[in-house]
C-alpha cells in the first residue's frame, strides 16, 4: 500500500510500553540436571494431564534422580493458580513442569 | 511478534523516536490531550507503515498513522481523559487506558464517533468473567464476537441485516479490529508469544455486527440483558467454536429447534469452577428461520423453553450443555434472506459481558 503524505509524522506507540522489569523476582537458570531437584508437576485440569505428568515423572525418574514431586492441579481449567498454589511451587519444588490435555 | 519483546525484532532503521511526555518526563494530562504514549517520527506514511509493522504492531494489514491529534479527537468523541481506566488483566500486569483504546481504534481504521463503542467492547472484554487472561492465549484461537444494539446502530451505519459477518462494512469492520488491536498490542496476545494458538482464526481480525432489531419483533438482546431499549450496547462473547445450522427443510418452530437441539448436543459447552454457571451460547438467527419462530408467535424465551429441557440429558455420542441455566443462551436476530440459517457460537471459557455505549461526555 502506498500512501503519500507530506513532510514528517507522527505516530504513537499503541502498546502499554516495554514490559517493566521488577526486581523482586527474576528467572533461575535452568538446571544442568535434575539430579536432587523437587519437580513442581503443574497440570490444568484438562483431558488426562495428571496421568501424563504421573508418567512423566517416573520416565525423568529413569534418566536423572529427583527427590520428590509436588502435584498441583489448578482449580479451574480457565486461569492461573491459585497464590497458595504458587507459594507451594515457590517453597517446596526446585524446577517445574506444566502439563496440558485437551 | 513485537519487535521489542522478541529478540531478532527490532525498529526499523533510522526511526526518530521522540520524548514521551507526562509519566517518565511526560507533561500532565490535559483534556484530551495524550499524554503517555511514546512519540515516533517518520518521514512519510509508507516509513511510518513499515517500522509498526516491524515492530510487531499491527495485525497484518495496513494501518491508519495514529497521529496525537487524531488520537485526540477520539477521546474527545468518547469524552474521555487519556488515562481512563477500562480494565485490566491482572496475570500480564497490563492496565487498558482510554488512551489505548483510542490509538488502536484510530489504527483499526475507525471513526471518532465509534470510539463510544469501542471503549464499552474493551471495557465488556476486560471484564473479570470474560476472561482475556484465557480467551486470548488459549491454543483453541477463540475469537471476540461483538453483538451491537440500541440507537447506536443506527447512527454509526452498522450492518445487522445480509452480509453482516462478512466485509465492506466500515462500523463492523474496524470495531472488531480496534479491540482485536488493542487484544494485541496492550493485552500482549501476540501470536507465539502470550498468543499460543495452534491454528487461530480469520475471525480474529474482526467479527462484528449489529443485531436486527427492527426486522424482528423479539426482545433485542440488550433489554433481555437488563438495559433499556433505547441504551445502545455491545455484548463480548468469546467464541472456540461456531456452527451454521443450515436447515431448509424445517416449517415449524419445533422442527427448527430440532435442527439446532443436533448442533448444540454434538459440540457441547463445557465449563470450570471459575466460570461457573455463567456462560452462553450464541444463536444468531437469520430471517428465514426467524419467519417460522414469529409467525407461530414464539418469542426468545420460548425458543429457550424448548431447548433447555431438552439439552440437559445428554444421550450416547452426545455432549452436555452447561449452562447455569436457558437464561445462559443468548439469542440475536440478524442476516439476510435466502440462506435458512442460525449460527450457533459455543464459548470459550468465558461470560458474554453486555456493556452499554455511553454515549454522553463526561468531561
Amino acid at each position: 500500500m502506498t500512501t503519500t503524505t507530506n513532510g514528517p509524522i507522527v505516530g504513537l506507540d499503541p502498546t502499554s510500553g516495554p514490559l517493566e522489569r521488577r526486581d523482586d523476582r527474576e528467572l533461575k537458570p535452568r538446571p544442568q540436571s535434575l539430579d536432587g531437584q523437587v519437580l513442581g508437576l503443574v497440570a490444568n485440569g484438562l483431558g488426562r494431564g495428571e496421568p501424563f505428568l504421573d508418567a512423566l515423572y517416573e520416565e525423568i525418574a529413569t534418566l536423572s534422580h529427583p527427590t520428590g514431586a509436588v502435584r498441583v492441579l489448578k482449580s479451574s481449567v480457565s486461569v492461573a493458580p491459585e497464590p497458595a498454589d504458587w507459594a507451594r511451587l515457590s517453597s517446596e519444588a526446585s524446577v517445574a513442569i506444566t502439563g496440558f490435555g485437551g | 511478534m513485537r519487535g521489542d519483546l522478541v529478540p531478532g525484532l527490532a525498529p526499523t532503521a533510522g526511526t526518530r523516536s521522540l520524548p514521551m511526555r507526562g509519566v517518565r518526563g511526560r507533561l500532565p494530562a490535559q483534556g484530551f490531550a495524550v499524554t503517555n504514549a511514546e512519540r515516533h517520527e517518520y518521514t512519510d506514511y509508507d516509513a511510518l507503515h513499515e517500522d509498526y509493522e516491524k515492530r510487531g504492531w499491527t495485525d497484518g494489514l495496513p494501518v491508519v498513522p495514529p497521529t496525537p491529534d487524531k488520537v485526540e479527537r477520539f477521546l474527545e468523541a468518547a469524552g474521555l481523559a487519556p488515562d481512563e481506566v477500562l480494565g485490566s488483566v491482572p496475570t500480564r500486569e497490563v492496565v487498558v487506558t482510554a488512551e489505548h483504546a483510542a490509538i488502536n481504534a484510530v489504527m483499526a481504521g475507525c471513526r471518532p464517533e465509534y470510539m463510544p463503542v469501542v471503549v464499552a467492547a474493551v471495557r465488556a472484554h476486560l471484564h473479570e468473567k470474560a476472561n482475556c487472561h484465557s480467551t486470548t492465549g488459549t491454543l483453541s484461537g477463540a475469537s471476540q464476537v461483538l453483538i451491537i444494539n440500541g440507537p447506536v446502530r443506527k447512527a454509526i451505519d452498522v450492518n445487522c441485516e445480509g452480509a453482516c459477518f462478512g466485509p465492506g462494512f466500515r462500523a463492523n469492520a474496524t470495531i472488531g479490529r480496534a479491540l482485536r488491536l488493542v487484544v494485541r498490542n496492550v493485552c500482549r496476545a501476540i501470536p507465539g508469544f502470550l498468543d499460543r494458538a495452534s491454528f487461530s482464526s480469520p475471525l480474529r481480525y474482526s467479527f462484528c455486527f449489529g443485531e436486527d432489531e427492527e426486522g424482528s419483533d423479539w426482545t433485542p438482546l440488550h433489554v433481555e440483558r437488563g438495559l433499556a431499549a433505547d441504551q445502545s450496547a455491545v455484548t463480548v462473547h468469546s467464541t472456540m467454536t461456531f456452527t451454521p445450522a443450515v436447515d431448509f427443510t424445517s416449517r415449524t418452530p419445533e422442527d427448527v429447534c430440532e435442527t439446532l437441539l443436533t448442533h448444540l448436543r454434538r459440540q457441547g459447552v463445557f465449563t470450570d469452577r471459575f466460570l461457573g454457571d455463567g456462560q452462553n451460547v450464541l444463536f444468531v438467527v437469520g430471517p428465514e428461520h426467524r419467519r417460522y419462530f414469529t409467525e407461530a408467535g414464539w418469542s426468545k424465551d420460548d425458543i429457550r423453553g424448548y431447548l433447555w429441557p431438552r439439552c440437559q440429558k445428554p444421550g450416547k455420542g452426545e455432549r452436555p450443555v452447561m449452562l447455569g441455566g436457558p437464561e445462559g443462551m443468548l439469542i440475536a436476530a440478524a442476516g439476510g434472506p435466502g440462506m435458512a440459517e442460525t449460527w450457533i457460537l459455543f464459548p470459550h471459557l468465558a461470560w458474554a459481558i453486555t456493556e452499554p455505549v455511553d454515549t454522553l461526555r463526561r468531561s
